[in-house]
């Protein structure tokens, strides 16, 4: 179930009319739900999509990381200092 | 080992020791554990915080699509005589209430001694509504109401009126929110006479609700205990389906419809909202707010059920608020309320995590009790408490830390079931995983607070 307030210009999958904010969604949600009947284009634009989110992915997961290891730290040293 | 490294763990084992007091506090029933803090009080909550937060990054890192639907979608059939199971459940429920209403009525009115007290709170409430969610929600067979009532369903025979499935979940939500404030401000937990009453008076509530809208949807929609025990089973790895028992890893049920209407949200919500405002009456902060209120001339008696229905507007509306915003950060078009529905039953893991740490030590300590007045009812042994090893609060930790665990891993499922993009769906999460730190934030303020009795009671 969508909102009807998307607007009318939005990227609609072809096979069930859902609407999505950009693009490489659209791409994600055909090669996900509509696998088997996709053509060869679409489905070249599902592989890409999900390449390039991988990418993004792997950039989220850094900065992830990077705010783990912050939390520790600070944890630690605020148990260091506060917790005598 | 270091100076500093031994502080650090000293301090760690420290919180572990503080949340066990704490957690041993944090479902129903305020019992006294005035403890003091071994941390201040901002770094002992933002601890806590900290720890759903870092769970939720930890979770974000599993982006395989593949093996989120497995786990959450293995399963196994489980064979199991059904007929026979209902008919030992109607009998057992049956047994129950009658021994309820007899020792309630006649038996000794010390509460430790007395039957229906401790089958009541410690066999049902407490070890029952355990079972319902660590192996699987056998309410409907027990339920002594249901089977009571199945009479009354024979003479109406089918005249069903049926309410719409939103109405009654939100009347299942307003039974729940009166429950919870007639537990806090009633003596059922001391006084067995008025707990039989209680107990009687629910019986005629079932009659008057199979009258009003049919046996089935009573039972299934409207009953609070009930779906109080159905959303506590569908964290359970015991699941009913059409073709018999089947078993799951503990939780991803969660990740099916199990909430499929905004009322049903509701009804999460206030569950979620009645187990907090029990711990919340037992603090000095509440105690004094009322005394001032009253002072300014509020009567007592419209403040209970005032903060009662104020902390579940607030709780709501934070909700929905996530579900709202969620939808713009993830980004995605679908509708909030979709959004809103489908994230709802992570916030039973929770639940279920913190009535385990409460419940455990509590019904493991008055477990005599409880088999002295079965054995004999009418005249019950000196009432005892077992003592219990320390180390089984570091249980309740656990359950405490496992519910949050299991919340967010349900999110994060559920938010790959829903959405095509896996960094959409990561994104999705981030207010409800803030409501969730807030929400656990709250709790362990609750936990950590000195106990009280609540004033004009």
């Amino acid at each position: 179930m969508t909102d009807t307030t998307a607007p009318d210009d939005a990227p609609r999958c072809s096979y069930c009319g859902e609407p999505f904010p950009t693009e490489r969604l659209r791409a994600l949600h055909r090669g996900l739900e509509h696998h088997e009947r996709l053509d060869d284009d679409e489905r070249e634009a599902f592989e890409d999509a999900y390449h390039d989110e991988s990418e993004d992915l792997r950039s989220f997961r850094l900065r992830a990381l990077a705010v783990l290891v912050a939390l520790y730290f600070g944890f630690l040293m605020t148990y260091a200092v506060v917790a005598v | 080992m270091s100076r500093r490294g031994a502080r650090v763990l000293g301090a760690v084992v420290g919180l572990v020791a503080v949340c066990g007091v704490a957690a041993a506090h944090g479902g129903s029933l305020r019992d006294a554990s005035g403890q003091e803090l071994a941390v201040p009080t901002w770094l002992f909550l933002s601890t806590g915080g900290a720890v759903v937060g870092a769970s939720f990054l930890l979770a974000s890192f599993v982006t395989d699509r593949a093996f989120v639907a497995a786990v959450h979608e293995w399963h196994r059939h489980v064979p199991a005589p059904r007929r026979v199971l209902a008919w030992v459940g109607h009998a057992v429920g049956l047994a129950g209430l009658v021994f309820v209403l007899l020792t309630g009525f006649v038996g000794p009115t010390e509460p430790l001694r007395n039957g229906a007290i401790v089958l009541v709170w410690v066999g049902w409430w407490a070890v029952f509504a355990m079972s319902t969610y660590l192996v699987g929600n056998s309410w409907p067979a027990v339920n002594p109401f249901r089977t009571l009532t199945r009479p009354v369903a024979w003479v109406l025979d089918g005249r069903d009126v049926a309410l719409p499935p939103g109405r009654a979940s939100w009347a299942s939500t307003a039974f729940l929110l009166t429950l919870v404030w007639f537990e806090v401000v009633s003596p059922l937990a001391d006084e067995p006479r008025m707990l039989a009453a209680a107990a009687l008076g629910y019986l005629a509530l079932s009659v008057v609700g199979v009258v009003a809208v049919g046996h089935d949807q009573w039972f299934e929609e409207v009953d609070p205990l009930s779906r109080l025990f159905a959303m506590y089973g569908s964290v359970a790895p015991l699941q009913r389906t059409d073709d018999g028992l089947e078993l799951r890893l503990p939780a991803m049920r969660l990740t099916d419809d199990v909430v499929t209407t905004n009322g049903g949200v509701a009804f999460v919500v206030a569950l979620v909202w009645g187990t907090t405002y029990d711990g919340f009456v037992g603090t000095p902060a509440w105690a004094s707010f009322a005394r001032s209120v009253v002072d300014a001339g509020v009567p007592a008696p419209v403040l209970y059920p005032a903060a009662l229905l104020v902390g579940f507007l607030g709780f709501h509306r934070l909700y929905w608020w996530a579900a709202r915003k969620a939808r713009d950060v993830a980004p995605t078009y679908t509708d909030a309320a979709v959004l809103a529905r489908r994230f709802a039953p992570s916030l039973l893991a929770i639940a279920a995590g913190y009535h385990l740490a409460h419940y455990l030590v509590y019904a493991l300590s008055l477990s005599p009790s409880l088999f002295g007045a079965l054995l004999a009812p009418l005249d019950p042994p000196v009432a005892r408490t077992l003592v219990l090893p320390s180390w089984l609060s570091g249980v309740g930790v656990a359950a405490v830390l496992l519910g949050h665990l299991l919340a967010i891993w349900v999110a994060h499922a559920t938010a790959y079931d829903e959405l095509p993009g896996r960094l959409q769906a990561i994104r999705s999460q981030y207010t409800l995983t803030l409501v969730m730190v807030f929400y656990t934030m709250t709790s362990l303020w609750i936990i950590g607070q000195p106990a009280a009795e609540p004033p004009f009671l």
